[in-house]
C-alpha cells in the first residue's frame, strides 16, 4: 500500500490522519506579559520558523545560544538593521518549550515603542505574524504540555486579553475605521454571496452573468481602497505621547473639524456655534509612524462668559508649550482684496501666536469649498511673493479637498521635528489588523486570477478575504452568505 | 408469517438469494432493522448489510422501494457531490442514476470542477427497479413488507449515555415484534404528515400512500421526549407530455458525452444518442394574477410552518418576488413515460386553479395535468439531539437519517442513510461508531450543520456550505472516501477498493512523472508550441507547472513525452484538476489540520454547562447546553461562541484519535475486544472477487 499513501498524503486527502509534523503550522508572535507600561516586557514567538527569527533580530549568523539560556544582545530591525533595543533573547527547541514549538523569548525594555518597535520587526518576517488570543494556549495545549488545571488560568488571562480587545473594538466601532471597516466587510460578504449564487444556482435558475461584472467592480474598489488605507501613513491612535501639536486659531473656524479628522474619530464636539470647544481636547495620534500629541483648543476671542475664558487660557498655554501649532483660519475671514491676505495673515499670526517662530507653525486656510477656485490661485501666487510667511494649506475639512498636501506637509514638519526613527511604531491591535488587511488584499487578487478561469478558485479569493477581514471585524459563517443569497435572488431550482 | 405480508417479488428475482431471504424473514431478531424504504432507508439497509450485519428492512410497500417522490432528476450541483460520495462508499444511488439516467449533463461545467454537478434526469420506473434488484439480492439483508406501530424499549445501559434504550420494533395490525438492537427510522415526511391541496387537508405523506407512523410519532414525542419542530414542502402537478407545445420552449440537450456518477461505470446504460432532452420555459404575468386570486383557497399557503428558502412554491415565489418571469423546467419522467414534469411549479391551490394557472403558459395552453400538485407538512426530529454518527443522544441503539432529520432532497437523504447504516451495523457489531469530517467531505458537512447547528428550514446541500470545497471535489470522492471506506469503515467491496487503489497509484505515478520532467520556458516553447509562460521565468519548470497552465491539457504533454506519459492518459482530466487544485488545497491543509485537531477534541455528553466551575457567561453556557455540540471544533462553529469560552472547555475535552466523538462514547463504554468482524466479512468478498477473476 505504500504508493497510496504517498499518493495520498501528495494529493492533501489523507484527511483521515493527523499530520504530525508541525512545519505546516505558521509562526506565531505576541507580547506575552501585560500590556501598558511595565519595567520588562516579554515577546513570545512559536513555530517552525523562530530560529530564523532569533537569528535575524538578534544578529546571530553562526551558533544560536544555549537552549534556555539567557543571553544579551543587540536587537535589530531585520531589514532597516536599525537598533531597536538591547534585551535578552532566550532560544527553547521543542519539543522541551511552552507549546512544544520550537520557541524564542524577548525580554525587553517595557516602553511602547520599543515594544511595538519588535513587534512590527516580527511581523515584517516572511512566514510570522501576530498571534489570534488564545493560540499560544492551544498549541500548548495540543502538544500535551498543559496541565488541565493550567488552561483555567490561562482562560481567564485570555479572557482579560479579548475583553480588553473587546473594548477597544467597541471604541474603535463608535470611530470612522471601525466603521470604515465593517462596511468592507459588508461589501465582500455581499460579492461573494452572489458570486456563490452564480456558482449555486445559476444553471436553472434566472441568475444573469450582470451578477459577476457587478462583483467585479465591487471587488476591484474594494481592493483599492484597502490598498490606499494600508498605505496610508496616517495610522490612527498610538498609546503613547509624543510631538505635541496643537490646533489654535479663533472660533468657530473648523479647528475640531480638522482634529476629527486627524484622529480619524469624532473626539471633539463639532458644532456651527461660536465657542463650542471651551476645554484642551487631547488624542494621542500615530502620524506618519511618529507619536504626536494633538490638542484641540477653544477658539481665541475675548469673551465675558468666565469658563470661556479660562478655555482660552488654556489654549494659550497650551500653544505656548506646543511642538508644532496649527493656526487655523477661515476663508471667510479673507480681506474682498486678496492682495490684502498676507498683511491678514501675519496679523493673525500675531494674535494666535504672539512669540512666534516659523518652524513651531503651519497656516490652515479652512472652507476651501466656500472660494471660487480662481482665488486659490490668486491666494497662493500672492503668498509666493511674500516669503515671511509659513507655508499655508488650502484644505476643507467639509469635502476633504486638499487634505492630502496638507498631511505631507505636517508629515515632513513632524519628522524634522522629531528626527527619532524608533518612535515608528503603531500600536499593537494596528499590527494585527494591518496583517489581516494586507491578507486579505492579497486575497482579493485570486479572485481576478481566475475569475474567467475557474470560478470556484475565484470564489476561494472572496472567501479567504472575508475570513482575513473577519479576523478584525467578526466572523461570517456560511449561513450568513446564504442569507444575503435568498434575500436577492428568487432561487427556484 | 403472521408478523408481516409476505414480500411479493417479480419471477425474474426468484435467485437463491429469495430463497436465503426467505428464510431470514422467519427470524425474529436482527442486528440492524431499518424502517422505511426511501433513500435514506435503502442505503441505510445496503450499508448496514455491507458491514456486515444481518439486515431488515422494513417497508411499507415493496413496489414504492427506491421511488422518486419529486423531481425525476438526481445531482446538480452540490448534490452531485454527495451522490459521487455515496458511491465512493459503494452506495447504491450513483450506479442506480448511471442505470436509469435519461439525460446527463455536468452543470457549473465552465466555473471549476471543485463546483462541477453531474446532473442526470431520471426514468422513474428504471430507477426504482434497479434498487429493488439492487437490495433484494443483498447478502444479508431481508427486505418485508408492513408498518411500523411502536418502538420496543427498556432500561438505558447505564454505562453508555442515553436514558433510553431500544431493543426492537412492534408491527402494526397484531404483526409481531422483531428483536433489534439498532434500529433506523428513515420515515421522510410521514411523521404526522399531512398533505394540503386548495381548502382540504388529510393526513399522509404522500400522495396515493395511506397515512403511517401515528404510533411512532407518539412514542418519539411521548416516551422518548424527542424535540420535534414542523416543516412543509411540496411538489408540482404532472402534466400529460402530449397536451404540451414544445415548439414555445427553449430546447436544453443533455452532454454529447455522458459522465456517469458512479466511480466504477465506465458509461450510462443509456446510449448518447438515446438520451432525452429537457425544455424550459418562462412564468407570465396571467400566472401571477391566478397566484393572487387563488390564495384565499390555498391553506397550505397561510401556515406558518416553515418552508424553505430555495425551490419554493410558485405561490411563494410569486409573492416574494412579484411582477417577475420565473423559469419552469419541463423534464420528461421517463424513457417511455407520458408524463412531463414542471420543475418550479410546485402549488397547492384547488386542482381547477392550478389547470388555469398553467394554461397561463403559452406552451401550455392546452395541457391537461394527471396528478395535481400538492403540499405536504411533517414532524421532523430537531438533529441537534444526534450524535455526528446520527444516533440519538438519549436512545441507544436509535439512528434517524434522512427528511426526518430536516433535511430535503434524495441525495441528502441517502447521504444520511449510508452513515447511519455503516454506523448501526457497527454498533450491531460491537464496533465503535465512526463519523466523517468536514474537512474530507459533503456528508460530513452535512451531518456536522444537522447536529451542531439544527435546522430552521428544510436543509440543503450547497457547495457554498463546505469551507474546503476546492479539496472536496466531485472527481476526487474516490480518494477521499474510498480507502477509509475499506480500511477503516468496512462498507467498501474489495473490488472497488482494489479500483480505487489502481486509480489512486495511477495518479500518483503520473504527477511523480510530470514533476520528473524539467524543461526552461524556452525548452517548453520549442516542445509545445506557443503558450503564454512568462519569458522572463528563468529557472526550471515542471511539467507538473506547466499543467497548470490554462491552454496546457495532459493530452498535450503525452504527445510531447509519450515515453513518460502516455500510460496515464486515461486519468488526462483528473491529472489536469490536481495539477491546477493542489497549490490551492496545500494553502488550506493549515486549516483542516486545525480543523480535524478541533473535532478530535470530544465534549463528554453529560455535561452540566449550568454548573461547570468555569467562568463562562450565561449566554455561552445557554448556548452550550442548547447545542451540546459533541466535539470542541463544533463548540467552536457555534455563533455566540468566544475564544475564551474554547480555553476554558479544553479543560473538559477527552483528547482522543482523529475519527472523534465515538472515542467519547467509547470511552464510557469501554472498547469491545471482538475487532473488526467486519473484516471478515470483507475476506470473504474478496474471496469471492477471486473466484469471479479466475
Amino acid at each position: 500500500m505504500f504508493f497510496v499513501t504517498g499518493w495520498r498524503s501528495a494529493l492533501l486527502i489523507n484527511v483521515t490522519r493527523l499530520c504530525k509534523s508541525a512545519s505546516s503550522e505558521d509562526t506565531i508572535f505576541a507580547l506575552s506579559s501585560g500590556q501598558g507600561r511595565c519595567g520588562v516586557a516579554v515577546v513570545r514567538v512559536s513555530g517552525p520558523a523562530s530560529v530564523d527569527a532569533l537569528r535575524s533580530m538578534a544578529g546571530l549568523t553562526r551558533r544560536l545560544p544555549a537552549p534556555r539560556t539567557a543571553l544579551l544582545r543587540r536587537l535589530l530591525h531585520p531589514h532597516s538593521k536599525e537598533l531597536l533595543d538591547r534585551g535578552l533573547v532566550l532560544w527553547f527547541p521543542g519539543p522541551h518549550s511552552f507549546t512544544g514549538e520550537d520557541s524564542v523569548e524577548f525580554h525587553i525594555h517595557g516602553g511602547p515603542a520599543v515594544i511595538n518597535g519588535i513587534l512590527q520587526a516580527l511581523g515584517s518576517l516572511p512566514r510570522l505574524r501576530p498571534a489570534e488570543a488564545g493560540e499560544f494556549t492551544r498549541r500548548a495545549f495540543h502538544a500535551g504540555k498543559l496541565d488541565l488545571t493550567e488552561v483555567e488560568g490561562m482562560g481567564d488571562l485570555i479572557h482579560a486579553e479579548t475583553e480588553a480587545q473587546r473594548r477597544q473594538a467597541l471604541r474603535q466601532m463608535a470611530g470612522d475605521l471601525g466603521q470604515l471597516y465593517n462596511d468592507w466587510s459588508l461589501q465582500l460578504k455581499q460579492s461573494l454571496a452572489h458570486v456563490e449564487a452564480f456558482i449555486d444556482f445559476s444553471e436553472g435558475d434566472l441568475i444573469e452573468d450582470g451578477v459577476l461584472y457587478e462583483v467585479d467592480v465591487a471587488v476591484s474598489q474594494l481592493r483599492v481602497e484597502v490598498e490606499k488605507h494600508l498605505s496610508d501613513e496616517r495610522k490612527g491612535e498610538r498609546l503613547r505621547s509624543g510631538v505635541q501639536v496643537v490646533i489654535a486659531g479663533s472660533t468657530n473656524v473648523g479647528k475640531s473639524s480638522l482634529f476629527n479628522i486627524l484622529c480619524q474619530r469624532p473626539a471633539a464636539i463639532v458644532s456651527p456655534v461660536a465657542g463650542t470647544t471651551r476645554d484642551v481636547v487631547e488624542t494621542p495620534l500615530d502620524i506618519g509612524g511618529f507619536p504626536v500629541l494633538l490638542s484641540d483648543t477653544a477658539g481665541l476671542r475675548d469673551t465675558c462668559d468666565c469658563v470661556e475664558r479660562e478655555g482660552v487660557h488654556r489654549a494659550r498655554q497650551t500653544v505656548e508649550q506646543a511642538d508644532l501649532t496649527l493656526v487655523v483660519i477661515d476663508t471667510a475671514q479673507l480681506p474682498q482684496d486678496l492682495l490684502m491676505v498676507p498683511g491678514l495673515l501675519s496679523r493673525y499670526l500675531k494674535m494666535v501666536l504672539p512669540n512666534r517662530k516659523d518652524e513651531q507653525c503651519l497656516l490652515v486656510l479652512n472652507k476651501r469649498d466656500l472660494l471660487p477656485k480662481s482665488h486659490i490661485a490668486v491666494i497662493q501666487r500672492v503668498l509666493q511673493q511674500n516669503p515671511g510667511l509659513p507655508p499655508l494649506s488650502i484644505l476643507s475639512c467639509h469635502n476633504k479637498e486638499g487634505l492630502e498636501d496638507f498631511l505631507t506637509l505636517l508629515q515632513d514638519r513632524i519628522k524634522t521635528l522629531c528626527g527619532d526613527p524608533l518612535a515608528s511604531s503603531p500600536s499593537l491591535t494596528q499590527t494585527r489588523h494591518r496583517t489581516h488587511l494586507q491578507k486579505c488584499v492579497d486575497a482579493l487578487a485570486q479572485y481576478y486570477q481566475y475569475r474567467d478561469t475557474d470560478l470556484a478558485l475565484a470564489a476561494e479569493g472572496l472567501r479567504s478575504g472575508l475570513t482575513s477581514l473577519g479576523r478584525i471585524t467578526g466572523k461570517v459563517g456560511a449561513e450568513e452568505i446564504l442569507d444575503v443569497i435568498f434575500r436577492d435572488f428568487c432561487i427556484g431550482k | 408469517m403472521s408478523l408481516a405480508r409476505r414480500l411479493l417479488v417479480r419471477q425474474h428475482f426468484l435467485s437463491d438469494c429469495f430463497v436465503r431471504a426467505a428464510s431470514n424473514a422467519a427470524r425474529l431478531k436482527y442486528d440492524v432493522v431499518v424502517v422505511g424504504g426511501g433513500h435514506a432507508g435503502t442505503e441505510a439497509a445496503a450499508a448496514a448489510a455491507r458491514t456486515g450485519a444481518e439486515t431488515l428492512l422494513i417497508t411499507q410497500k415493496i413496489q414504492t422501494i427506491g421511488a422518486l417522490s419529486c423531481n425525476p432528476s438526481l445531482g446538480g450541483v452540490g448534490k452531485g457531490q454527495l451522490v459521487r460520495e455515496v458511491d465512493a462508499l459503494d452506495g447504491l444511488m450513483g450506479r442506480a442514476g448511471d442505470r436509469a439516467g435519461i439525460h446527463f449533463s455536468i452543470l457549473n461545467r465552465s466555473k471549476g470542477p471543485a463546483v462541477w454537478g453531474p446532473r442526470a434526469q431520471i426514468d422513474r420506473g428504471c430507477y426504482r427497479e434497479f434498487i429493488q434488484s439492487e437490495l433484494l439480492n443483498m447478502p444479508r439483508l431481508t427486505v418485508i413488507e408492513g408498518s411500523v406501530e411502536d418502538l420496543l424499549l427498556s432500561a438505558a445501559d447505564p454505562e453508555q449515555p442515553g436514558k433510553h434504550k431500544v431493543t426492537g420494533v412492534r408491527m402494526a395490525n397484531g404483526g409481531g415484534e422483531i428483536l433489534s438492537g439498532s434500529i433506523i427510522l428513515t420515515t421522510g415526511t410521514f411523521l404526522s404528515g399531512s398533505l394540503f391541496m386548495g381548502q382540504t387537508t388529510s393526513p399522509g405523506g404522500r400522495m396515493g400512500d395511506p397515512p403511517s407512523c401515528a404510533g411512532l410519532s407518539h412514542c418519539l414525542r411521548e416516551v422518548l421526549g424527542l424535540k420535534v419542530g414542523r416543516l412543509r414542502t411540496g411538489t408540482p402537478p404532472r402534466l400529460v407530455k402530449d397536451t404540451v407545445d414544445f415548439s414555445l420552449t427553449e430546447l436544453h440537450l443533455p452532454d454529447s458525452k455522458p459522465v456517469p456518477f458512479s466511480f466504477v461505470n465506465k458509461h450510462t446504460q443509456c446510449k448518447p444518442e438515446e438520451q432525452l432532452p429537457c425544455h424550459l420555459t418562462y412564468t407570465t404575468p396571467g400566472v401571477d394574477k391566478v397566484v393572487r386570486e387563488s390564495l384565499n383557497v390555498n391553506s397550505h399557503i397561510h401556515q406558518d410552518t416553515r418552508g424553505p428558502r430555495y425551490c419554493p412554491s410558485i405561490e411563494s415565489r410569486v409573492l416574494r418576488f412579484p411582477g417577475r418571469q420565473h423559469q419552469v423546467w419541463l423534464e420528461p419522467e421517463g424513457l417511455t413515460s407520458d408524463l412531463v414534469y414542471p420543475q418550479g411549479l410546485s402549488m397547492t391551490m384547488p386542482p381547477e386553479l392550478q389547470l388555469r394557472l398553467l394554461r397561463e403558459i403559452p406552451a401550455l395552453r392546452r395541457v391537461e395535468i394527471r396528478m395535481a400538485g400538492y403540499g405536504v407538512q411533517y414532524d421532523f426530529v430537531c438533529p441537534t439531539q444526534l450524535f455526528p454518527w446520527l444516533q440519538m443522544k438519549n436512545v441507544q441503539g436509535l439512528f434517524l437519517a434522512g427528511q426526518i432529520n430536516g433535511t430535503t432532497g434524495y441525495e441528502e437523504a441517502a447521504a444520511q442513510g449510508l452513515w447511519a447504516g455503516v454506523n448501526a451495523g457497527r454498533i450491531a457489531l460491537s464496533l465503535p461508531p465512526m463519523s466523517l469530517s468536514r474537512t474530507e467531505s459533503y456528508i460530513g458537512v452535512l451531518i456536522d450543520d444537522l447536529v451542531g447547528r439544527g435546522v430552521t428550514e428544510p436543509y440543503r446541500m450547497f457547495t457554498s456550505r463546505a469551507e474546503f470545497r476546492t479539496a472536496l471535489r466531485p472527481d476526487n470522492a474516490d480518494l477521499r472516501l474510498t480507502p477509509r471506506g475499506f480500511e477503516e469503515v468496512g462498507c467498501v467491496s474489495w473490488q472497488r477498493y482494489q479500483e480505487a487503489v489502481r486509480v489512486s497509484r495511477g495518479l500518483g505515478e503520473a504527477l511523480s512523472a510530470l514533476q520528473s520532467i524539467t524543461l526552461s520556458s524556452f525548452q517548453w516553447r520549442e516542445k509545445l508550441g506557443h503558450f503564454s509562460i512568462s519569458e522572463t521565468k528563468s529557472t526550471l519548470i515542471s511539467g507538473k507547472e506547466v499543467l497548470q497552465y490554462k491552454d496546457v491539457s495532459f493530452d498535450l504533454l503525452a504527445s510531447a513525452f509519450p515515453d513518460i506519459l502516455s500510460p496515464y492518459l486515461e486519468f488526462s482530466e483528473r491529472l489536469k484538476i490536481e495539477a491546477v487544485y493542489q497549490p490551492h488545497c496545500e494553502k488550506q491543509r493549515q486549516e483542516m489540520e486545525r480543523m480535524r485537531k478541533e473535532e478530535s477534541l470530544a465534549l463528554p455528553q453529560d455535561i452540566d454547562y449550568f454548573s461547570l466551575p468555569v467562568s463562562l457567561s450565561d449566554e455561552v453556557r445557554e448556548i452550550l447546553d442548547r447545542a451540546r455540540p459533541s466535539t470542541l471544533g463544533a463548540a467552536t462553529r457555534l455563533p455566540g461562541i468566544t475564544p475564551a469560552a474554547i480555553i476554558h472547555l479544553l479543560r473538559f475535552v477527552t483528547k482522543v484519535g482523529v475519527t472523534t466523538g465515538e472515542a467519547a462514547y467509547m470511552q464510557v463504554r469501554g472498547p469491545k475486544p471482538d475487532c473488526w468482524r467486519g473484516a471478515s466479512v470483507h475476506e470473504r468478498d474478496r474471496e469471492k472477487a477471486t473466484v469471479v477473476q479466475s
